[in-house]
């Protein structure tokens, strides 16, 4: 079911989180809401799932306007960033509870939470409470009974946030399984950038109540619309070098450091600039040579991590495959891969 | 190490000290109070012995003989008769007869006395020696002895003869003071009105602990639960003030709306009833009116317990449960009263307690009655030991009516605690697998 924000503006008091957002998520997709810690994120949820009343605009299901309805009236399934467990119930007590409340007989219910739970295997734990469950557990319990009345929306916030590394890929590609399968339409709230990239068709990267950009993984991290995307995207993240536009290259005052710059750049002379470099164009196979000297050195097993001080004084993030012969304080010579070099003005906008 | 434990010691002294003296002292007290007969008439300083025409009749049935002798006046030719009788300003020549020839000669009734007074050589008229045998008469009846020795020796001279267990029973009988004895449990148990004030007391109880200070509470803390939060602080600070305005105060406002000049005579005058004090008209509405005024100010605390923990429950729960498609009575019955079980037991556990233990409410308002429709334990208590119209105050036996309260209490009380702990007890721990 298609979800259409539509001028949603959102006020708490005088505090004004979010103003005239407009979003649509498509029938059938999984959109992430990306953004740094109270962007408003999950206000924007609570608005969608209708705890919250929006202070201006609609919201729509389909072609049906929900901006009044109660949360009881739009059959959505939420995992709460809290969980939000009743702590009094059991595993199967909580899982059953929408069904419950619908009046579903006993049976029934037993067999739905059955299907569910094996669904986001805890069929193990059902007869525990919430307390007696890890983070992990928890979060696949509040996964399940958002689940089990076959919601039109799903509503996930952070739900991955507590859980191992093993097991956060495992419930990336279940959740997005369970999402693909019951073609429900889903909205991921996250700040982790490989959560919305690896599980969504398309993300909206938020900042302080607005949001920057809408695209799909790929294209917001080829082609961000803002410094503030690019550096939001990517791991290890983006470097920025700040310079000047001379000559009709990008130069870096005081230091022997020129880019060229794409065709596509049109900057004056003179102009303020902000040059992104992600770490896999600044390697030693770039077209651009620039001296520096290794600062920091991490190996992450396939691969190592590297942040070179350039003789200029900027710093530059390399990633490289794995090798022995670069230590800290070394002297390099690596280069950076003008093709791929993202350029901003001096406000963060992409040129 | 040792001078570590003394300070201990020194520390916890206050607390001890307290504990010994406001709480365990009233008890032991209490208890020490409820094994005597002590009324207003023993004191509760030693008594004296007094021949009592009372305790005669009691020394009757077993001593029938000593009793009848004892109650019948004793004339004895001492010197303090004689001295009265030189005051009586006769011929001098009588008293000096009685004192040469019948000085100490007891006679046991007044005709033998009068006989011998008769026959002295002055011959006194008729009317003198009436009053000349007065002042012989030592007999027995309403005179006090201070101490078992007194009572003893003044038998002895007056020529009663008595075995030592005869002269214990005649101590026994003629004390005035309290005794050790068991009676007042027994008093307790088999008296009906014992059980009357038994069964007022668990009505009281289980109306005021049932309807208010549990169920109307909740429902003051659920409804302004949903309240926005500025109507539903005045609101629960309106609930407050039957708790914080003065007892005596509310108590007369609402003695004031039942009386018979007041507000529900006077309305109901209007329909064309008589006025009269509704409160104490019949036991049916003064168990209303003890009810509704104990509620209204036992209801606050139930109401900022429920209402904290209420607070407590975070909200996402009610978020979760409002998507999960909740009605609002089914987030009361699922989400809130399944999660009120503690505050619940807490709230019945403590007011059982104070329930049982206070009496102020009913005594300001009804007094117990009307007659003693309204008689609760505690009130009882009071009303024997310390307060009642016929003024013969029995410490004795509202102290052993206290100490079954105190017992109740602890009881009740160690039963809650176990449940409280058994509660914690069986909150497993966080099992990971
Ligand atoms: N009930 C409220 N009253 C006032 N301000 C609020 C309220 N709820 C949220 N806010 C404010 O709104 C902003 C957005 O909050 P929100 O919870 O949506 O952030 P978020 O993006 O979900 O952050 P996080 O990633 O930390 O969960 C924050 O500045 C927060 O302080
Ligand atoms: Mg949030």
């Amino acid at each position: 079911m298609r979800i259409l924000l539509d001028n949603f503006s959102k006020s708490f008091g005088a505090t004004k989180v979010i103003e005239n957002m407009t979003l649509e998520v498509g029938h059938g997709e999984m959109l992430a809401l990306l953004g740094p810690s109270g962007c408003g994120k999950s206000t924007t949820l609570f608005a969608i799932c209708g705890i919250h009343r929006p202070t201006g605009g609609r919201i729509l299901f389909g072609d049906r306007d929900v901006t009044d309805l109660p949360s009881q009236a739009r059959n959505i399934g939420v995992v709460f960033q809290s969980y939000a467990l009743y702590p009094h119930m059991t595993v199967a007590e909580n899982i059953g509870f929408p069904l419950k409340v619908k009046g579903m007989a006993t049976a029934d219910i037993r067999k739905e939470v059955d299907r569910i739970s094996g669904l986001v295997h805890i069929g193990n734990l059902l007869g525990r409470r919430p307390a007696e469950l890890s983070g992990g557990q928890q979060q696949r319990v509040a996964l399940a009974r958002a689940l089990v009345r076959k919601p039109d929306v799903l509503l996930l916030d952070e739900p991955l946030a507590n859980l191992d590394a093993k097991l956060r890929l495992e419930m990336r590609s279940e959740i997005r399984r369970i999402q693909r399968e019951t073609g429900i339409t889903a909205i991921l709230v996250t700040h982790d950038q490989v959560e919305a990239m690896s599980m969504c068709d398309r993300i909206a990267i938020m900042k302080e109540g607005e949001i920057v950009q809408i695209a799909t993984p790929a294209e917001m991290y080829s082609d961000p619309r803002t410094a503030f995307v690019a550096g939001f995207l990517g791991n290890p993240p983006i470097t920025f070098l700040r310079g000047v536009m001379a000559n009709g290259v990008f130069s870096i005052p005081d230091s022997e450091i020129r880019v060229p710059l794409p065709a596509s750049v049109a900057a004056a002379e003179g102009a303020k600039l902000m040059l992104g470099v992600r770490p896999e164009h600044f390697t030693p196979t770039g077209d651009i040579a620039v001296p520096g000297k290794v600062m920091f050195a991490e190996t992450q097993g396939r691969e190592n991590l590297y942040d070179v001080r350039l003789n200029g004084g900027p710093l530059l993030r390399s990633i490289q495959p794995v090798r022995h012969d670069v230590n800290i304080d070394d002297a390099v010579t690596w280069a950076i891969d003008s093709r791929n070099v993202l350029v901003f003005d001096d406000d963060g906008r992409r040129l | 190490m040792k001078t570590s434990r003394m300070l201990g010691l020194v520390m916890i002294a206050p607390a001890a000290i307290m504990i010994l003296l406001f709480f365990l002292m009233p008890v032991v007290l209490t208890g020490v109070f409820s094994m005597t007969n002590m009324t207003t008439a023993t004191g509760i300083s030693g008594g004296a012995y007094q021949i009592a025409p009372h305790s005669l009749n009691d020394l009757k049935s077993a001593m029938p003989e000593i009793a009848e002798q004892m109650s019948q006046p004793r004339y004895t030719i001492d010197e303090v008769g004689l001295k009265a009788v030189e005051g009586l300003g006769l011929d001098p020549g009588i008293a000096t007869e009685l004192r040469a020839k019948h000085m100490g000669e007891v006679f046991p009734s007044r005709r033998e006395v009068e006989r011998m007074i008769k026959g002295l050589d002055q011959r006194p008229s008729t009317p003198d020696v009436k009053k000349i045998s007065e002042q012989f008469n030592r007999s027995v009846v309403n005179s006090r002895f201070s101490s078992k020795e007194e009572l003893f020796s003044v038998l002895d001279t007056l020529g009663f003869t008595l075995t030592d267990g005869q002269k214990n029973s005649v101590a026994d009988v003629t004390y005035t003071g309290w005794n050790w004895t068991t009676e007042n449990f027994s008093r307790i148990v088999s008296s009906p009105d014992m059980a009357r004030v038994l069964f007022n007391t668990l009505l009281y109880v289980a109306l005021v602990l049932v309807l208010f200070n549990t169920t109307y509470a909740m429902l003051l803390a659920i409804w302004t639960h949903y309240m926005p939060s500025a109507p539903a602080t005045i609101f629960r600070s309106i609930w407050l003030l039957p708790r914080i305005t003065p007892v005596v105060i509310y108590v007369l406002m609402w003695k004031w709306l039942a009386w018979d000049t007041g507000f529900i005579s006077v309305l109901m005058g209007k329909f064309g009833y008589e006025p009269k004090n509704y409160m104490l008209d019949n036991a049916y509405n003064a168990w209303v009116f003890v009810v509704l005024i104990n509620g209204f100010i036992g209801a606050s605390m139930g109401m900022l317990v429920f209402s904290s923990a209420l607070k407590a429950i975070p909200k996402s729960q009610f978020f979760a449960s409002e998507v999960d498609g909740a009605s609002r009575w089914q987030q009361i019955r699922y989400i809130i009263l399944p999660q009120m079980r503690w505050p619940i037991l807490f709230v019945t556990c403590y007011q059982t307690l104070s329930l049982l233990a206070s009496f102020n409410e009913i005594l300001l308002s009804t007094r117990g009655g009307p007659g003693k429709a309204t008689e609760v334990w505690s009130l009882a208590a009071y009303h024997t030991a310390l307060n009642n119209y016929a003024g013969n105050l029995e410490y004795g036996l509202g102290a052993a009516m206290a100490l079954v309260l105190v017992v109740i209490g602890i009881v009740l009380s160690l039963g809650y605690l176990r449940i409280f702990n058994y509660g914690t007890l069986v909150s497993r721990p966080l099992i990971e697998d």
